[in-house]
């Protein structure tokens, strides 16, 4: 048993799958968070209320934390490749590595580049050039988005060229950065992210409203973020839809163990949906089953009856198919069940403001309401998460889907030396969450600073003057 | 000749200097960085640390991401590099992104404590990590990684750890110290600048040892290098860069003893500068020294078309708006009461 875990692939796959998990925390509350601080400082920039001045400056805090970690734990993600995967970057390095090139070279860059004046330049740079820079902070996160989910789209539809002698040759790079996945995929992180991000400002609005602290103030991000998910968390279901859908078409083994569907459907029949099973890889099949006669033909075809089959896993040798069954089939259902609660629960939400209950006094009556927000706050990391492992275990064997096994991929390291490091980076990840946790409360603790004035560069004086660096002076010079 | 044998030699260079100029961006820009950091593990007293790392709280993100920027774009262009390089120095590269990893988070975690110690000891213990693994590969990049004649690595995996590369490691180390010390004589003011006049003095004679060390073992040592270095017309650039180097350190000890400010940041900037220009010319036409070539691992000539037209075009804007960065943030670093 202890051997089993102690190989190469194993160890490498675990780190990849941990830090990958890990980083994800940061980015998904970041890449989200940056588009509602642009229209929160785009709605300061046009009605000069000086309250969303003091939500700009207070919701950057926290966008700050995140984004340092964020930074920090993505660096093994950029290396990983060539230390864990060598084989792989040779084989697929001509496209794959271009794109995470463009990841570098046009997302992260801006992003970076553009933070130190989001952050710092309030008192520095005329607004105009302030509003561009957080901008330009939110494009590059997004970019990142993109880059990074058409690289990954490639390895679930490989297009644009072919295998040769086990190296990817490109024929036409447009082809495989729009791969059949991308666009779809692309859009329903996005809106990951976003709702991911609309979800914690709320929760955490609803904690001051719960506390009846600055009740005025949180007030107004609530119903920010609500005006937002009108529109994200239902579309957010239609595209989990499309992506579900496509699955189906191009990658029926991951469908299959996402359904742990063991026996073939075959076409003209009704397709049963379970809501729970205990799939058995043993006996290839479910142990145990809850099923809902015929949905899963209504939610693939919109149909009662299939116009082709749905393979089921024993159409494979155990060799081409995903092993981790339960665990791709239970995180499928947990993201679907987190999304269909995120639209219910702002569905009712704006049911409560139509009648009227969620005026400034009374928004605090709604205890039950606001309970809901909060605990609705974390569940959109735990949906992405849910997500990806849909994504990428359900993949499995292939790390290019069809064409290269992750077996073959993996560079041929001492298991000790990846020990070594996975078991490093594991406990600094630990630490960093629980820190990033504990920060991330004494912020929220601390609350918004609602004397701070209007910065110095809105009102112009003798801005010709040299004005001398003035980053966050806490201590004296001497 | 094929017609397309000049564009495949072509495209190849041009990536290796596109390369080097994100390599030399990184070492210059995140150099300065690290040196700070380590400095930091120096600094007397909980004040002086808060000038040290607010000299470099709006810019050490964007610093550090043209190594990001350098490791993607090695990917794109050089796959085979990428996988042999990276799996060769598994060891170093995790010490050094450990060292970044706890650098950065030291930023935002330091900012929001009420004990700064703790977070004060890891900035400047991962900006030394950092240091050491960029040391170590780069003292391997002098020795040589071994592979097959597929271009894969077949070294052992404490191959990187030599005396010679821990030589290596450590000047480097202490070209950022210097490199640090000088950024701080520009940021800062008053004792704290009268101090790091004095550690720039201390780190300017130890590196300079240092290079004297690596220029005189590495022909001594390496055959690849020898036969190299003293083949026309090599002999002569080589044979002017020790001088000129000379020449230039003797101008930083001059312009820190006269006090000035910019000058020392200057004269390190070309020191550096000089000393990569070195190194290119040792390496190029090598990616994987000693035996595999930018042509042997280069990428198809149509992703090299296609990476250079996108980033090609990034370049100047990605460098234009870091200038203006810096520009925003010029100054000293003040407090409320100035």
């Amino acid at each position: 048993m202890l051997d089993a875990w102690l190989d190469t692939v194993t160890l490498s796959r675990l780190q990849f799958a941990l830090t990958a998990i890990f980083h994800m925390l940061w980015p998904v509350l970041t890449t989200g968070m940056g588009i509602y601080l642009v229209i929160v400082e785009a709605l300061w920039l046009k009605t000069r209320n000086i309250t969303y001045y003091h939500h700009a400056r207070f919701w950057t805090k926290l966008y700050l934390l995140n984004f340092g970690i964020g930074v920090a734990t993505g660096l093994p993600m950029a290396f990983q490749f060539g230390l864990n995967w060598a084989p792989f970057s040779e084989a697929v390095g001509d496209l794959f590595g271009t794109l995470l090139g463009f990841e570098g070279t046009m997302a992260f860059m801006l992003e970076a580049s553009f933070l130190g004046i989001m952050v710092f330049g309030w008192e520095r740079v005329p607004p105009l050039v302030h509003f561009v820079a957080t901008i330009c902070v939110a494009i590059g996160a997004n970019l990142s988005t993109f880059w990074i989910l058409s690289a990954n789209s490639w390895l679930q539809t490989p297009a644009g060229g072919m295998f040769t002698n086990g190296k990817f040759i490109v024929q036409d790079y447009f082809q495989a950065i729009g791969n059949p996945f991308t666009l779809n995929s692309f859009l329903h992180m996005f809106l990951a992210t976003l709702e991911t991000a609309l979800f914690v400002i709320g929760g955490i609005s609803a904690w001051y409203l719960l506390k009846k602290r600055d009740t005025e103030f949180f007030s107004r991000s609530f119903k920010l973020v609500l005006v937002a998910l009108i529109a994200v968390a239902p579309l957010q279901i239609f595209l989990g839809h499309l992506s579900a859908e496509q699955v189906y078409h191009y990658q029926p083994t991951k469908l299959a163990a996402m359904e742990a569907l063991w026996e073939t459907v075959p076409a003209h029949t009704p397709a049963d949906w379970s809501i729970l099973a205990l799939p058995s890889n043993k006996l290839e099949k479910n142990t145990w089953e809850l099923k809902v006669p015929g949905v899963l033909s209504y939610l693939l075809e919109l149909k009662s009856t299939l116009d082709a089959p749905i393979q089921g896993l024993k159409e494979w040798s155990p060799n081409d198919r995903p092993k981790m069954v339960g665990m791709v089939y239970y995180s499928f259902r947990i993201m679907i069940a987190i999304g269909t609660f995120f639209a219910a629960l702002m569905g009712l939400t704006v049911w409560r403001w139509w009648r009227g209950k969620l005026a400034p006094e009374l928004i605090n009556e709604n205890k039950w309401l606001l309970l809901s927000w909060l605990f609705a706050g974390p569940l959109g990391y735990i949906a992405v998460e849910c997500g990806w492992i849909v994504r990428c275990v359900g993949r499995q064997p292939w790390i290019v889907y069809g064409e290269l096994r992750t077996v073959e991929s993996a560079s041929d390291l001492p298991p000790g030396v990846i020990l070594f490091s996975l078991s490093g980076l594991m406990l600094m990840y630990a630490i960093f969450f629980v820190m990033t946790l504990y920060f991330g409360k004494k912020i929220i603790q601390k609350g918004p600073d609602l004397t701070l004035p209007v910065p110095r560069m809105v009102v112009p004086s003798d801005s010709a003057q040299h004005i001398p660096d003035q980053r966050p002076a806490e201590t004296g010079q001497f | 000749m094929q017609p397309l044998e000049p564009l495949q030699h072509f495209l190849p260079q041009v990536w290796f200097f596109i390369l080097g100029l994100f390599l030399f961006l990184y070492v210059l820009l995140d150099g300065f960085d690290l040196g700070v950091g380590i400095l930091s593990l120096t600094a007397q007293g909980e004040k002086r640390r808060s000038i040290l790392m607010t000299s470099l709280g709006n810019v050490w993100d964007a610093n550090e991401t043209w190594l990001v920027l350098m490791g993607g774009s090695l990917f794109g262009a050089f796959p085979l590099a990428y996988a042999t390089i990276l799996h060769a120095l598994y060891l170093p590269l995790v010490l050094m992104v450990v060292g970044l990893i706890l650098r950065a988070v030291s930023f935002e975690f330091r900012e929001n404590a009420e004990n700064k110690m703790i977070w004060n000891i890891t900035f400047g213990v991962g900006s030394f990590l950092a240091a050491l693994g960029q040391g170590f590969a780069l003292g391997t990049v002098f020795e040589g990684i071994k592979v097959d004649e597929l271009g894969h690595f077949v070294g052992g995996t404490w191959d990187w750890l030599t005396w010679h590369s821990v030589l290596v490691a450590l000047t480097l180390i202490q070209g950022y110290v210097l490199i640090g010390s000088t950024y701080l004589i520009l940021k800062t003011t008053g004792e704290l600048q009268k101090n790091h006049y004095r550690t720039a003095t201390i780190a300017t004679w130890t590196t300079l040892v240092g290079a004297i060390f690596i220029t005189v073992t590495t022909p001594i040592l390496w055959d690849h290098a020898r036969d190299l270095l003293f083949t026309p017309p090599l002999i002569y650039i080589f044979a002017l860069i020790p001088l000129l180097g000379l020449a230039l350190i003797v101008g930083l000890f001059r312009s820190l003893k006269l006090q000035q400010e910019a000058a020392p940041l200057v004269y390190t900037f070309l020191i550096f500068s000089l000393s990569f220009i070195g190194l290119g010319f040792l390496i190029f036409p090598k990616i994987i020294p000693p035996s595999v070539t930018i042509y042997q691992a280069a990428a198809a000539p149509s992703s090299l078309v296609f990476m250079l037209t996108f980033v090609g075009f990034l370049i100047p804007i990605v460098l234009g708006y870091n200038i203006y960065n810096y520009f925003v943030f010029r100054g000293k670093i003040v407090t409320e009461s100035h």
